[in-house]
């Protein structure tokens, strides 16, 4: 849920990458810390890993200012993919305010994707979220590799949920990275409008929401 | 903090001597001392960002390039230290939910062992009740079936004796009138006279004997009650009598008995049963009374009935060797005996309560080693409903 403090006229979202372990959670907000050139944006944070893999959770926050000062903060986190992490998942999941889940692409890793959005369900519902209503974008990552499940087959598949069409990515290229956070942009910009007037009082069209977060600082769309 | 998440301040990421070392470390390398502060002071001074968030400002130092220079080292120890502090806070927020979860699943663990405890519980008295309900079964249906065979033996031996105990009555009267008429026709002498005297007295002791073997069997009729049926008016005292012959009968006539018997209603019950319980407890007496001490002197027994209000009492009471103190509490218990092995079932008094149960009455028992023994029954006279058919 939005944490919105009235002294500061500060208004900090929270995004979460979820899914299965080794399925690019951290490359595609590194991908995003590098190809990112919003108004403002801090260091990515990568707390502590072992053999490349995430043990807590990265973090790396952006954001933009409103017409009268508004401060708006979008925080970036990714969580943990190995099973025993549950805990740690549990508690940066928790008070989200939009998720990305990355799927692993490959045959093999099809399993560990139901599984790990079987364990994203049964957490948002943990913290008190609800998966039907929270903005939530599907990426099925590493299209780079050959021998992948193809898009039509998956997108077949995902076809009568409400997280259809799925974002296809190859974070480790930097391709579908910032579409897919556009997606959730313009999937998380009702919500906080409806609340906090983001248009109105503050100036902010869902365009210049997604435009001015996702700025790239050159002309070429990644 | 309240999360893991929320932005820290520059107090939550350096303590007052850190931060104060720092201050001391910064000046050193720079041409004029500088200052790191949370508020924004009065002089010029440059803003330290950590995470988008001015967590301080620094004043001092030669020039602004040294400030930017120092704010760039702090920013880039800030990162560090927030990264530890991120990862401490979410480990201790994790930690504490596990551990809060682990107590709720404690308390359920908690919860679900009482209800099966509570459950095992009322099966094991579930099991006593039904392991009761089968013993009692058992012992009435011993028990009827000991009163059957009784019952039938009596009927036999009443139905065989009473016929041939009827001829050899009569027979006997016509044969003393026989004897009559020959001794008016014998000879008038002493010695005839003497005979026929003497076969006259014959003929009338026989006599006496086969009306005590009807008396007798009348008795046994009466005892096994194979005339009756279940329940039905019964007459008390008529009971008593008819049981206190039996024990006479079995201890040849040798028991001083006392009868004070009152005026009684007929009461509602079982008579066959209650004969048996009156002839139990007599037969307790009278074997009480065998066993005591050799130089008590006389025993007695006193058998005493009283009309009460919708009831009568019936009190049986010997001055024999009374019931030891350690038998006291298993007296009533099935097959519990004191008794030498084949001299008794051990039953007696289990028959006698449940007998005095099923007609709602009351059984007191009160006794003291060597003095004697005294058993008070109550039976009301209108038994509401017998609480077993058997």
């Amino acid at each position: 849920m939005p944490d919105y403090s009235p002294d500061d006229n500060k208004l900090a979202l929270k995004v979460v990458f979820y899914g299965p372990a080794l399925s690019g959670k951290t490359t595609n907000l590194m991908q995003l810390h590098s190809l990112l050139n919003p108004e403002r944006k801090g260091e990515l944070m990568v707390l502590e890993t072992r053999d490349d893999r995430t043990l807590f959770f990265d973090m790396l926050p952006i954001g933009l200012r409103g017409r009268n000062g508004l401060d708006l903060r979008l925080k970036l986190y990714t969580v943990p993919g190995q099973v025993q992490h549950d805990s740690t998942r549990k508690a940066v999941l928790s008070r989200a305010d939009g998720v990305v889940f990355v799927a692993d692409s490959q045959p093999s890793q099809q399993d560990n994707n139901a599984i790990a959005f079987g364990n994203l369900e049964e957490n948002l519902e943990k913290v008190g979220l609800d998966i039907e209503s929270l903005p939530l974008v599907v990426q099925f990552n590493k299209r780079d590799i050959p021998g992948v499940v193809p898009e039509t087959e998956l997108q077949a598949r995902w076809a009568d949920t409400p997280w259809a069409p799925l974002v296809m990515a190859s974070a480790l290229k930097g391709e579908g990275v910032l579409a897919t956070f556009r997606r959730l942009l313009e999937q998380l910009y009702p919500v906080i409008d409806a609340e906090f007037r983001l248009a109105e009082d503050h100036g902010i069209s869902a365009r210049a929401f997604v435009e001015r977060l996702t700025h790239t600082g050159d002309a070429s769309d990644a | 903090m309240r999360n893991f998440e929320d932005d820290p301040t520059l107090a939550d990421l350096l303590s007052h001597e850190q931060l104060a070392r720092l201050n001391q470390t910064l000046s050193g390398l720079c041409s004029a001392p500088v200052t790191l502060t949370a508020e924004r002071p009065e002089v010029e001074a440059t803003p330290v960002e950590f995470n988008l968030e001015t967590i301080g400002w620094l004043s001092g130092g030669g020039s602004a390039r040294e400030r930017d220079a120092a704010v760039a080292m702090v920013g880039f120890l800030m990162l560090f230290i927030g990264k530890y502090r991120l990862a401490a806070n979410l480990h201790h927020d994790a930690t504490e939910a596990g551990y809060a979860e682990l107590q709720r699943q404690n308390e359920a663990l908690k919860d679900s062992e009482a209800r099966y405890r509570a459950l095992s519980g009322q099966l094991q008295q579930k099991v006593d009740e039904q392991v009761s309900v089968i013993r009692q079964t058992q012992q009435e249906l011993y028990e009827s079936a000991r009163l059957r065979s009784v019952g039938q033996l009596a009927a036999g031996v009443a139905h065989e004796i009473n016929n041939p105990i009827g001829f050899i009555g009569s027979n006997l009267r016509v044969a003393a009138d026989y004897v009559n008429e020959l001794g008016a026709l014998v000879p008038e002498t002493p010695e005839n006279r003497e005979l026929v005297a003497d076969f006259h007295a014959l003929l009338t002791e026989s006599l006496d004997g086969t009306r005590r073997i009807a008396d007798i069997v009348k008795d046994l009729k009466t005892f096994s009650s194979i005339d009756q049926a279940d329940y039905t008016r019964c007459r008390v005292n008529e009971l008593l009598l008819s049981a206190i012959h039996l024990v006479q009968t079995e201890y040849q006539h040798d028991l001083d008995i006392i009868e004070r018997l009152a005026e009684l209603p007929d009461i509602h019950g079982h008579p066959s049963r209650l004969s048996q319980t009156f002839f139990n407890l007599l037969d307790n007496a009278a074997q009480a009374l065998r066993d005591a001490e050799p130089d008590k002197g006389k025993g007695r027994i006193l058998v005493r009935t009283l009309a009460r209000d919708n009831a009568v009492e019936i009190v049986i009471q010997d001055n024999g060797c009374g019931i030891p103190e350690a038998h006291r509490a298993n007296v009533f218990d099935a097959f519990f005996t004191s008794r030498p092995v084949g001299s008794g079932t051990g039953l007696g008094l289990t028959v006698a309560r449940d007998t005095v149960r099923a007609h709602q009455g009351s059984l007191e028992l009160d006794s003291r080693e060597g003095t004697g023994t005294r058993v008070r029954l109550v039976l009301p006279v209108n038994t509401p409903r017998p609480t077993k058919d058997s």
